[in-house]
């Protein structure tokens, strides 16, 4: 009797910890976050002291032009980063599946700017853009062109920041779409070959359509971490000039270090996450319905056999 | 006060083995007031910063002469304040001493965390009768050490001493010698004539810039309109809080700071202090207004192709002078573990001794006599300039009150998209009046109106 309850419960009790584990370092942070968005907190103060003020900050944020703004800029700049990397690393990849020689050497070098510290990152692209000292400029200038104004000019400085952004994370999508195009069947190329096709057909036609899975999961990877981007572009621009490049992690580290605001950047926070869930909950919704229709796929194949 | 026997004990030998060597302290006093402090370690907190890199040659000295450990934690000084403010909360502080900048003076003393100074300089055990506390410059006394007066930060009779400023700087005016004569161009004296010049030097020296000025979006932005806005006339708030800061005086700091841009270096509207600086070390701009800190960085041909070829003069006046207050003041926090004996570390650096070898290893003197004394102006010959500017040094030219952080933050922000985007200077001053009286009105200041 009493084995048998023990034999049920080990499972759990196997779990138990990595529960704990969880419950503590991830549970306990963001409900702990949560309560700090409803208070009036500033650093100075231990968070006992702080006063409630209910959900005044969520309140302020929707009504302050510079988050809206900064909300704004984040859209722009993920959506951007993202489409670019997508059409060059998949691009890259198509290109590079082929036996060339050398070819785990490339692929290391290809995928050396995804390794390199993002603070380093920053400090490197931040030099090269160097108004007078950069290599930009000192090449432009030297070949009779007007040098440009990269990180001193509101548009031009978000230019800037998505060229180091897609030259640092195009590797990503690279190595992830390298990896998709050479475990497609061959047979399937090899059929579509004999019936004709051309390069071109063969990509739109058979390759895009099969990688489809492995490119949304990485579409929305991507798409997460460049709403979270935070190190190249804090020391590349450190949100300016003007607003122009301040996406909202870098509005929520200056709303907590230095407008002392630790209520509103934990408001802000939250509502970075929620994004970020939605986005997530659209991978898990894509992957199920996926799932489902593959099932569906074979039980139909398996009915007409 | 955590002291084991033994640690007494030897500090008791390392006290009678400096007898013993015959050292008497400079002013003719010795060094026993030290020996119940021997042997502890006291953790400081200073910022990476010419003046600090100073103090750590003398610190030695220091530890010779008192037997007193100093461990040093040295941070980028905008960093500096949320390390303190941790630090500043917890029960008991690692910090015995701190550097902190003058805008955190507001918020740590609003929080109660740093230790009021009376009660240490009325221990005659601590205190030394010879510390000359007169000779302190008074403007930085009042502007770095000084709260609860007039305003809550400015001097007045309901105001106490809660740091001593050590590292503490103003404004002048860095220009090129040779290049001001080959063009037979003045020194410019007032603002007409230093926004003329500025704009002259571009047209007169090819590939030059007029002045090199920090404009970065942000902090520094804020910082370098805030440098024209008190000589021009203008204050960010009048005595009963209302933001004056968009009156003409404002536009016009404005308009001053966007023509030194225009006419700087290339990619002036980026620059950070260092990067400024670093422009005109590389000969790349004529002139450099900013905190006297950066002379050393000037005169010190290992990195700088322009030593022995700037001159240096007073910050020009314009409907008035008023230049900088700021860098940095020392204080024993609330929560500290040796607080007297942070405090004989306190005295014995801003003392004259003390502030006077700081000096010499290339720091910014606290005291009048330290810009007097004449090794130091054969060393530095541009100490009689520095002690002149100090004189017209406004304690006034920013508020230091606890909401500060957002308003600078949001003045740099507005002011880079005037220097950046081509926002009208008066309209970029009206939204930040605007959500300045906002804030101030959340944070009570117009309750008693």
């Amino acid at each position: 009797m009493s084995i048998a309850r023990a034999n049920r419960m080990t499972p759990y009790l196997f779990l138990a910890p990595a529960g704990l584990v969880l419950l503590i370092a991830l549970f306990y942070p963001i409900c702990y976050m949560i309560y700090a968005s409803f208070l009036d907190w500033n650093p100075s103060q231990r968070i006992g002291e702080a006063d409630w003020v209910g959900i005044r900050n969520y309140v302020k944020l929707f009504s302050d032009d510079a988050f809206r703004e900064s909300m704004w800029v984040t859209i722009k700049f993920a959506a951007v980063v993202v489409t670019l990397e997508m059409i060059i690393g998949v691009g890259l990849a198509l290109l590079l599946d082929r036996n060339i020689r050398g070819m785990s050497v490339l692929r290391t070098l290809f995928i050396l700017p995804m390794m390199i510290a993002p603070i380093v990152v920053g400090l490197m692209w931040r030099y090269m853009y160097h108004p007078t000292v950069g290599i930009f400029n000192q090449t432009l200038t030297s070949w009779g062109f007007e040098p440009i104004p990269w990180l001193s000019d509101g548009s031009w400085a978000f230019a800037s920041i998505i060229i180091a952004d897609v030259w640092q994370w195009t590797p990503f999508i690279f190595i992830l779409s390298l990896a998709a195009l050479q475990s497609l069947p061959s047979s399937a190329i090899e059929a579509s070959k004999i019936d004709g096709a051309t390069g071109w057909q063969q990509i739109i036609y058979i390759k895009l359509p099969l990688m489809l899975p492995v490119l949304i999961v990485t579409l929305l990877l991507r798409l997460i971490d460049s709403f979270k981007v935070l190190e190249v572009i804090l020391v590349m621009t450190n949100g300016g000039p003007g607003l122009s490049t301040e996406i909202l992690s870098i509005r929520i580290n200056r709303t907590a270090s230095e407008f002392r605001e630790l209520g509103e950047a934990a408001a802000m926070s939250n509502l970075l996450l929620i994004v970020l869930l939605i986005l997530t909950f659209a991978m898990f919704i894509y992957n199920k319905a996926q799932e489902l229709r593959a099932q569906r796929l074979r039980a139909a194949a398996e009915d007409t056999e | 006060m955590k002291l084991s026997k033994r640690t007494v004990w030897s500090a008791a030998v390392a006290v009678s083995a400096t007898f013993t060597t015959g050292y008497v302290m400079a002013d003719g006093h010795t060094a026993d007031v030290y020996e119940p402090y021997a042997g502890t370690t006291l953790v400081v907190n200073f910022p990476a910063h010419p003046h600090y890199n100073a103090v750590l040659e003398v610190l030695d000295d220091f530890t010779d002469e008192t037997g007193i450990e100093v461990e040093v934690d040295q941070l980028q000084y905008l960093k500096m304040r949320e390390r303190q403010t941790l630090e500043l909360t917890k029960d008991e502080g690692d910090y015995d001493l701190i550097a902190y900048v003058v805008f955190s003076k507001a918020d740590y003393v609003y929080a109660d965390q740093l230790e009021n100074l009376a009660k240490y300089f009325m221990n005659p055990k601590l205190a030394n009768p010879a510390y000359d506390a007169e000779d302190l410059i008074d403007g930085y006394v009042q502007n770095i050490g000084v709260a609860g007066g007039k305003k809550g930060y400015l001097p007045g009779p309901t105001g106490s001493l809660f740091g001593i400023p050590f590292g503490s700087e103003t404004s002048v005016l860095a220009y090129r010698k040779d290049i001001f004569e080959k063009h037979g161009i003045a020194v410019p004296e007032n603002y007409d004539q230093l926004l003329e010049v500025a704009c002259q030097i571009p047209e007169v020296e090819e590939g030059m810039g007029g002045m090199a000025s920090r404009a970065a979006s942000g902090h520094q932005a804020s910082h370098a309109f805030l440098l024209h806005l008190a000589p021009l006339g203008g204050r960010v708030f009048d005595d009963e809080w209302n933001p004056t800061i968009n009156n003409e005086a404002g536009v016009a700091a404005a308009n001053a700071l966007k023509t030194i841009v225009d006419c700087g270096p290339e990619g002036s509207q980026t620059f950070g202090p260092a990067e400024a600086a670093a422009s005109f070390k590389q000969g790349n701009a004529a002139m450099f207004m900013d905190s006297i800190a950066f002379a050393a960085g000037f005169e010190d041909p290992s990195q700088s192709t322009v030593a022995g070829k700037v001159g240096y003069a007073l910050h020009p006046e314009g409907v008035r002078r008023g230049s900088q207050t700021g860098g940095f003041g020392i204080a024993i926090p609330r929560n500290a573990q040796n607080k007297e004996a942070a405090f004989l570390l306190m005295q014995w650096l801003t003392s004259k001794e003390g502030d006077l070898k700081v000096a010499m290893a290339g720091g910014n003197p606290s005291r009048f006599s330290t810009y007097e004394n004449a090794e130091l102006n054969e060393k530095f010959p541009y100490s009689a300039t520095f002690g002149e500017a100090l004189k017209y040094a406004d304690p006034d030219w920013r508020p230091i009150i606890p909401t500060w952080g957002k308003i600078n933050a949001d003045i740099g922000t507005t002011m880079s998209q005037v220097l950046t985007e081509g926002l009208d200077p008066q309209e970029a001053l009206d939204g930040v009046a605007e959500r300045a009286r906002a804030i101030m009105d959340e944070a009570g200041y117009y309750t008693w109106q």
